[in-house]
């Protein structure tokens, strides 16, 4: 329980304080201490007459109790004359309880004017009245306390109160303007919607409820949110029968559609549920926030447009869910032969693609790095997994083309992680192109694949969008191909082929595949693509590698059966560069079209296994273990090795640990360290070596150690920071000497590492902080001043000029600074990242201003730059 | 209410460097003589003694006086921390003020060590723990002196609530040397400029080395008396104890604010209380001594005693209003910065300053026609006493 919260020295102003609520919260204020205007024009509820009766019986009523209280007879109108009241008496006006109040219940049909009038001048100009000629007053003192009383009836309705509920919520957006307008000048506004028994709800409730509406509920509300303790501002509160509640705008997300789209009253009719849809919504308390959605909107520029198929708005550049896979030896030789590779084993060109034992090593046939983006993408459709906004089923998509690339050569296993998202996608008039880029990573995260998939999608175009590029690439030149290899299809050849993945029974099941409308199951493109991109390699990559492979794009024309015969024909255009074409000989067709295979130039360097040189090396590390033994001679080192951490430091440090138990000293007075006790200590560490260890490795945190009682300070609590000064001391060295004691011998110095360095990110940031400005030219408004930054480790220097138009960002400095902060380029990239806020950083001493204060503190606006 | 308590007698003794004063009890013994001289007070009339000090073995308080008087009266022992001196003259004024004494004796001395303050007890608690993990939990720890980053951080804290420049607490210590110049108690009286001070080594951001009052020894004593004992010596206005408080910590200290972690609620109820008592609120003082330890908590502590609102510190400063010729003198004496800050004898220099105001022998730094004056002594664990004079 804290204090009584007391009104001594404040004045009050309690306007219709003759009765009911007014005069409860009279009397309460006044027996808190306070000095009270009980204004009260006497008249009937309905606002008929005058008379000093019931304002003259409360002041007496206060008087009685020991209080001090004035009356005063005069109606709301005349503000200036309740106020003047207040000053003649007392000279200040800390509070105003707007609450005079009265009623001409009609129902709409039979308002008059003068009803609808005399309403809006008691409560709404009343209130205005009152509360203007208090306002210049409180603006003066620094000090003031405004309390507006609205009702239920104009927040939720109530039959033939047309009249007072409009002029009671006229009052709820007066509160929320004039509780901005006096934050500055601490005059809290507040509005509470009560419901009590007073004068003019009488008759209107049955007695027992009467009862239960005691304003005695209603007043120790209006007295709080008047005291001086109180900070809440810009409140509506429901009030009354023991309720104390508060009430707040909900507004549902809503549908957004994007600008340049058509709005159609039948979109709104089809958006209709999701407009009132209340399962997800925001609690809007300011303007800005109210314009979030609009602003966002804006910023998101206009529609890319779309239909009921494809919304390209929300599906260019959305991310599929990551596919991780894995392939190894037996994946890559089922692939080849599905390919038709070593039709005969006696050609033992190749059997490297398909045997382990091959003489010189098995290799991958490369056009296999197209499978981890495909088998990605068909496996996440077989889930029912599309990007948002593509709306259209697989019975609509042909594959159209295909690219891939390879970093470096596949191995011959790897477990990979592929990442797809929608690249680019075009109006072509019926259909549409959509483009999946799909780049696969290894185990180490390095990008190994990159491929994209270009489908079209059959009746999906046609909203007017752009076309797309529409050169031809990759057109065979004009002569002769260089190089023309003929492929007999075997007629099981795409039930060996849908082994490796795509298990589209199209390929499989002739009746499926008549269906469709297919006089059998055709051969997968992708066949095709590999048996064509297996005879190139064959042909040009040097020695028949086939990891010189670098890139292949292939355009689908027609579809192949098996049994057909396929024929590849090869134009070289340069050492790196073979543009291929494949017909079936049957019919004639062009069954892959404006393809082409890039080569390397020269073997890329297979990749170093990181992750399995991390694994060993892990293993290793685990067979030492380092003790506390270890860090104290790690320690001990290390000051010797800097006599300067014993000048700073100047105390000396007994560890105590348990489990096993062992005592050691830290003497940074004499700049060593060693066991048992080898001077008084300053301060004593009690903890378990397991804990010490962690705390020492950084995995444990000192301070929730300490408060969750698992080290135990003695001694001279201030003087433990100065174990601070150990902090810099690399872990590396205790790592040395565990080494050192399981070999029993010293260890020869290792060779000396460069630190890994560190990349600044204040260039990055003040980039994206330009073109933020330069996107958004009204954020520099909300800071206008010259920020000059010193950002340090490493060390650059920034001005950020928000204070001219433009506002301009430049490196270096400027004798017109408003405020200059200093910060490391590490705690700026926290900011940028959002991580830190300026506060906590300023409080940390990360964050240096000189200068102006108030420009710094809005350095939040960087978050989200990096 | 009790007796109305006056203050007949007070002396101090000029504060030294650690190692370059006397012993504690010479340097007490010599600011009670002092203050009996200035009463005209026989040590026989003092009926008890109250001793206040934080560094020493027990019963210094005894030893003190032993060199004045050994006339087997009550000597109680008293430690608050850096408010211990006034902790002293309260418990003394109480003694008057319930009718059990008609005359009081309240000493302070302090004989400190060089360097930051420390703690000799390394078998239990630490009193301050609950303050530090306060801090840590806002700010962390850091190898500066503690007490630096407590007042420095909740100056930070001040900062970014107000935006308030870095300058404006340098000013703070350009006033008090400016008022030290003229008193010859005072330990570091040579003017510095803002810039001079700004340019002194940073401690612990925003506070550089001419921010922090340096640890010091000295002595000051107070005797207290009933307007009886007053008038038996023949004195007619004496100065009085209008009102006076202690406050410790409240659960606000232990929240998440660094401002009020340092005392700012304990400092502002007691002078809420202090205003209450005395009927006399802030606008009527005429001078006050406060407890500018760090210059940060002179400009906290200006909002404390409602000498400026909330967050105008700033203002009030740079309008000049905390010296000669604005609203308020703010430690005449040069205060803790100047003079130095000897723990227990701090609250009786403080007294003896305001005591020396009220009858206008404060010579080249009196305040014209001062008539209530207000004390505020802090000390963190913690306690902080505010005390109103008066003389009519």
């Amino acid at each position: 329980m804290g204090k009584d919260l007391r009104f001594d020295g404040r004045v009050a102003i309690v306007t219709g304080a003759g009765q009911g609520l007014g005069r409860s919260h009279a009397l309460l204020l006044a027996a808190r201490g306070a000095k009270v205007v009980v204004n009260d024009l006497g008249g009937s509820k309905a606002g008929d007459g005058k008379s000093s009766e019931s304002a003259d019986r409360v002041v007496e009523e206060i008087k009685q109790a020991g209080g001090e209280a004035v009356a005063n007879y005069d109606s709301v109108e005349d503000g200036d004359a309740i106020v003047k009241t207040a000053m003649d008496a007392w000279e200040r006006v800390d509070i105003v309880v707007n609450n005079a109040g009265i009623l001409r219940d009609k129902s709409f049909k039979n308002m008059s004017d003068a009803d609808w009038n005399i309403i809006f001048r008691v409560h709404s100009y009343g209130a205005y009245k009152v509360t203007k000629a208090a306002w210049p007053i409180m603006n003066e003192q620094g000090y003031g306390r405004i309390i507006f009383t609205t009702s239920a009836a104009g927040i939720y309705g109530n039959f033939g109160q047309t009249n007072y509920s409009s002029a009671k919520l006229s009052l709820v957006g007066f509160a929320n303007t004039l509780s901005l307008e006096g934050q500055r000048k601490n005059i809290l506004v507040n509005t509470i919607a009560p419901v009590a028994a007073s004068r003019l709800t009488e008759g209107l409730l049955p007695p027992a409820v009467f009862d239960a509406l005691k304003p005695d509920y209603v007043s120790p509300l209006v007295a709080y949110l008047c005291s001086e303790e109180s900070d809440a501002t810009g409140g509506l509160y429901e009030v009354g029968g023991g309720l104390y509640s508060s009430l707040r705008w909900e507004r549902t997300k809503g549908k957004v559609f994007r600008l340049g789209r058509e709005v159609t009253p039948e979109s709104l009719r089809e958006s209709w549920s999701q407009i009132n849809d209340f399962s997800e919504t925001e609690h809007i308390s300011t303007l800005m926030e109210s314009l979030g959605p609009v602003i966002r909107n804006v910023e998101a520029g206009p529609s890319k447009g779309g239909n009921e198929l494809i919304d390209v708005d929300a599906a260019l550049g959305a991310k599929y869910p990551d596919v991780v896979s894995s392939y190894d030896e037996s994946d890559l030789a089922l692939y080849a032969l599905g390919v038709g590779a070593a039709s005969d084993p006696n050609e033992t060109g190749d059997l490297q693609l398909v045997y382990e034992g091959a003489s010189g090593g098995m290799k991958a046939l490369a056009t296999y790095a197209v499978m981890p983006g495909v088998n990605a993408f068909l496996g996440l459709a077989k889930e029912g997994v599309t990007a948002p906004g593509l709306n259209y089923g697989l019975d609509r998509v042909l594959h159209g083309e295909q690219y891939v690339e390879v970093v470096r050569p596949l191995p011959l296993k790897a477990t990979l992680t592929t990442k797809s998202v929608v690249k680019e996608i075009w109006d072509k008039g019926k259909g549409a192109l959509v483009v999946i880029g799909g780049d696969s990573y290894d185990e180490d995260g390095d990008l190994l694949i990159k491929s994209e998939m270009t489908m079209f999608v059959r009746g999906a175009g046609g909203w007017g969008g752009e076309r797309g590029p529409s050169a031809e690439v990759n057109l065979p030149p004009d002569r002769a191909p260089d190089v023309v290899v003929e492929d007999a299809i075997p007629a099981n050849q795409a039930l060996l082929y849908r082994l490796s993945g795509d298990w589209n029974p199209l390929h499989a099941d002739p009746d499926m595949a008549r269906a469709f409308g297919f006089e059998r199951p055709i051969l997968h493109g992708l066949c095709t693509f590999g048996y064509a991109g297996r005879r190139v390699l064959e042909k040009y990559a040097p020695e028949g590698n086939p990891d010189f492979f670098k890139s292949i794009r292939v355009r689908f024309a027609d579809n192949v059966y098996p049994g057909d015969t396929l024929v590849t024909e090869m134009w070289k255009e340069s050492d790196q560069r073979i543009v291929f074409q494949c017909k079936v000989k049957e019919r004639d067709a062009v069954v892959i079209s404006n393809a082409a295979i890039e080569l390397f130039e020269k073997l890329p360097k297979p990749k170093e296994k990181k992750s399995e040189a991390l694994a060993t090396e892990a293993a290793e590390e685990a067979t030492v273990e380092a003790m506390a033994a270890d860090i104290i001679a790690a320690i001990d080192q290390h000051l010797k090795d800097n006599p300067g951490i014993a000048e700073k430091g100047q105390t000396v440090f007994q560890l105590q640990l348990s489990d096993p138990d062992s005592v050691w000293t830290i003497d940074l007075k004499g700049g060593s360290a060693g066991p048992g006790e080898i001077a008084k200590p300053d301060v004593t560490l009690k903890l378990s070596e397991a804990n010490y260890i962690a705390l020492q490795k950084g995995e444990a945190d000192a301070m929730k150690l300490f408060t969750t009682g698992k080290v135990k300070v003695a001694g001279d609590m201030m003087a433990v920071n100065k174990l601070e000064l150990l902090a810099e001391m690399p872990f590396e060295l205790v790592l040395e000497k565990a080494e050192a004691r399981v070999r029993g011998g010293a260890l020869a110095p290792p060779p000396p590492s460069a630190p890994a360095a560190y990349e600044p990110l204040a260039p990055t940031l003040f980039e994206a902080l330009a073109k933020r400005l330069e996107e958004q030219p009204r954020l520099a408004d909300e800071v206008g001043a010259v920020l000059q930054f010193y950002v340090r480790d490493p060390d650059s220097k920034w001005v950020v000029d928000l204070e001219h138009r433009p506002p301009a960002l430049k490196s270096g400095e400027t004798d017109g600074a408003t405020t200059t902060i200093t910060i490391a380029d590490a705690d700026l990239a926290a900011l940028g990242s959002g991580e830190a806020t300026a506060q906590t950083l300023f409080q940390k001493g990360k964050l240096r201003i000189d200068g102006e204060v108030e420009p710094a503190r809005r350095l939040n606006f960087l978050k989200g730059l990096i | 209410m009790g007796r109305k308590v006056n203050v007949i007698g007070v002396g101090m003794v000029p504060f030294a460097k650690p190692g370059q004063s006397e012993d504690y009890n010479v340097m007490a013994a010599k600011a009670i003589k002092t203050a009996l001289a200035d009463g005209g007070v026989e040590y026989a009339e003092v009926e008890q003694a109250v001793a206040g000090y934080v560094f020493g073995d027990s019963t210094c308080g005894q030893r003190a006086v032993y060199d004045v008087g050994l006339t087997g009266i009550p000597v109680y022992n008293v430690n608050n921390n850096c408010s211990t001196g006034s902790s002293a003259l309260m418990l003394a004024k109480q003694m008057v003020e319930g009718g059990i004494v008609e005359c009081a004796l309240a000493v302070g001395f302090e004989q400190m060590k060089k360097g930051a303050l420390a703690s000799a007890w390394d078998d239990r608690p630490n009193p301050l723990n609950l303050h530090v993990n306060v801090m840590n939990e806002s700010q962390g720890f850091t190898s500066a002196p503690p007490a630096a980053q407590m007042f420095g951080g909740a100056g930070r804290e001040y900062r970014w609530k107000y935006g308030t420049k870095r300058e404006t607490f340098a000013k703070v210590n350009a006033k008090a040397r400016r008022h030290a110049a003229k008193n010859p108690y005072a330990l570091f009286r040579d003017p510095l400029t803002v810039d001079e001070i700004l340019a002194s080594p940073e401690v612990f951001d925003p506070l550089t080395r001419y921010q922090c009052c340096p640890p010091t020894c000295g002595a000051a004593a107070a005797i207290v008396c009933s307007d009886d004992f007053a008038k038996k010596k023949g004195i007619g206005n004496p100065v009085y104890i209008a009102g006076q408080t202690m406050r410790t910590d409240y659960e606000s200290s232990f929240g998440d604010s660094m401002i009020k972690m340092v005392g700012f609620d304990m400092a502002k109820n007691a002078a809420q209380a202090v205003y209450e008592e005395a009927g006399i609120g802030p606008e009527d003082v005429d001078v006050v001594e406060l407890h500018d330890c760090f210059t940060t908590n002179e400009v906290l502590t200006y909002e404390a005693l409602g000498l400026c609102n909330e967050g105008e510190a700033e203002k009030f400063i740079d309008e000049g209003d905390n010296t000669y010729g604005g609203k308020f003198v703010t430690n005449p004496s040069g205060g803790l910065l100047s003079k130095g800050h000897p723990l227990g004898a701090t609250g009786l220099a403080q007294c003896a300053e305001l005591v020396w105001q009220l009858r206008g022998q404060a010579e080249g730094r009196q305040v014209d026609g001062a008539r209530i004056a207000l004390q505020h002594n802090l000390g963190l664990g913690g306690a902080a006493v505010v005390t109103m004079y008066r003389r009519d």
